[in-house]
């Protein structure tokens, strides 16, 4: 455990060495959080309302999405991703730590500057958007929060390992967080989707990044608990997947040379 | 001065076949690039399809109107990582020192970054874009001549020309920042906001994507000629002085970062 608390400082440290770098990345989804609020303040003008959703409801939706967006991204996938992909990994496959821990641990690092970043902007949009619903419930928002690091830790590292097999994580990366973006209601929330695309949502983890966490801050879940609880059993389930699949995966390797 | 232009074509190809015959070494690679153009593509048709199930206009403009615009950045963002997706690898090259290859060639620098690599989800991206404006073209109301076409053609091709002066000048910061890939995204996220009617946003976010990042003449200004439309519909004909203005601008930037390129240990 010590092991990967050092881990897990250590890149707090070099990330906050790269703060800048860092904000300016946050600078440009800070664009995208634009131009989502520009888009729904033109549809929901003069107190119109789609699913259930009116302006200022809809503004603290996206504002939750870009926060629940932004955790457990700083650190990204890509230095696992090269180092499967330039074999070093074989490297880490030696070592006496576990894989999977050493990089949820770095994960999980990047966080104190998310956490910064997430009340930085939230702050400035809360200024300049106006008006919008605090958290019907802090603790169960909170409780729902906690879980989109696992969730997304345990989507990252199972789609990572695709570069055991291919040379081009770009792709694998563009094609999950599209998925993602739908299915999670980072979108539009899955309310307003149609049906089919709702229950698929359902059963899958990605709504625990966006739509569970959003829906609990504005009090639209009928039934919190059970939400988190889906949100608990995928993070579990996402992280032995993971295991077992890293497990396979390595197999993957091949040495050259001696 | 054509013999000149020719060779420069003729390497450019060459380059770029070099890279092709590299990248079809890895087959599932070029498939899994081209799925993922396509869905990124279709993210936005999700959201617009969900909306407007909902409403019948946004902000005065139609689905098959939004559609259009949305479709057209799409060709243009798509068409680029085919044949110039090297820009990409320029903050790599310099940070690393590698640009001091570039330097020993008889080929200009700038041109040698660019056909560089090549994004096969460029592919994936023009097709779907392709799909989803075709079926807007049919749904929009348009008066189709002979000068429309040729005129939008021109538009098209100035847009592209403007998209990619704006990547060299994102990823020309590399010459002087730490960080040039961040700097480059980030530009091209202000861009995506060229994706919707800029009418949508705030005075000061129209006045950037019309003149100091004028990502607006990518596809929404032109789109809004087309459709005749817009309040300032015939801004969409200055495109092509708009993207020679931006070249200018990307080729002095990138020579004044060449002049200053100093190798790497700095």
């Amino acid at each position: 455990m010590k092991v990967y608390l050092a881990i897990a400082r250590v890149t707090a440290r070099s990330v906050l060495a790269y703060r800048g770098a860092y904000a300016l990345g946050i600078a440009g989804s800070c664009f995208q959080l634009l131009a989502t609020t520009a888009l729904w303040t033109a549809l929901l003008a003069g107190g119109a309302s789609i699913g259930g959703f009116d302006l200022p409801e809809m503004k603290a939706y996206l504002l939750v999405g870009f926060a629940t967006g932004l955790i457990g991204t700083l650190v990204g996938d890509w230095v696992l991703a090269n180092r499967i992909r330039d074999g070093q990994v074989a490297l880490d496959l030696v070592k006496p730590i576990d894989t999977q821990k050493v990089f949820f641990a770095q994960n999980c690092g990047g966080l104190g500057l998310e956490i910064v970043f997430i009340a930085v902007v939230s702050g400035v949009f809360v200024l300049l958007a106006g008006p919008m619903p605090g958290p019907a419930d802090g603790w169960l928002f909170a409780a729902s929060l906690a879980f989109v690091l696992p969730i997304r830790f345990g989507i990252t590292f199972l789609t990572t390992m695709l570069v055991f097999w291919t040379e081009n994580h770009h792709g694998v990366v563009w094609a999950r967080d599209g998925v993602a973006a739908v299915l999670s209601g980072a979108i539009v929330p899955l309310a307003m989707m149609p049906g089919w695309l709702q229950s698929a949502a359902a059963v899958l983890p990605f709504a625990g990044l966006t739509s569970t966490p959003a829906l609990i801050y504005l009090g639209k879940a009928p039934n919190p608990g059970l939400l988190i609880a889906i949100q608990a059993g995928w993070a579990v389930a996402l992280w032995y997947l993971a295991r077992f699949a890293f497990r396979g995966a390595s197999r993957q390797i091949t040495i050259h040379g001696g | 001065m054509t013999a000149a232009l020719l060779r420069d074509l003729r390497l450019y190809r060459r380059c770029l076949g070099a890279v092709i015959r590299g990248i079809m070494e890895y087959v599932a690679d070029f498939w899994i690039l081209i799925g993922a153009g396509i869905v990124t593509q279709s993210l936005g048709l999700v959201f617009l399809g969900v909306v407007f199930a909902k409403v019948p206009t946004l902000a005065g403009w139609t689905f098959p109107e939004m559609v259009l615009i949305y479709s057209l950045f799409g060709i243009v963002a798509g068409v680029l990582p085919i044949f110039a997706d090297g820009i990409w690898n320029l903050g790599r090259l310099i940070h690393e020192g590698r640009f001091d290859y570039l330097l020993t060639r008889p080929y200009s620098p700038l041109l040698q970054v660019l056909s560089r690599s090549m994004g096969f989800n460029g592919v994936g991206d023009t097709l779907a874009s392709l799909a989803m404006f075709g079926w807007a073209v049919a749904h929009v109301d348009v008066a189709w001549t002979p000068g429309t076409v040729l005129v939008g053609l021109v538009l098209l091709a100035s847009a592209i020309a403007l998209r990619l002066a704006l990547l060299v000048i994102g990823n020309s910061a590399a010459f002087w920042v730490r960080s040039p890939f961040v700097f480059a995204i980030t530009v091209l996220r202000v861009g995506e906001l060229g994706r919707y009617p800029i009418g949508i946003y705030g005075l000061g976010i129209r006045l950037l994507l019309t003149t100091a990042l004028p990502f607006a003449f990518t596809a929404f200004y032109p789109a809004a000629w087309l459709l005749g439309r817009g309040g300032q519909a015939w801004l969409g004909l200055g495109t092509p002085l708009v993207a020679a203005l931006a070249w200018l601008a990307a080729l002095k930037i990138f020579n004044l970062g060449l002049r200053r390129y100093e190798s790497s240990g700095h």
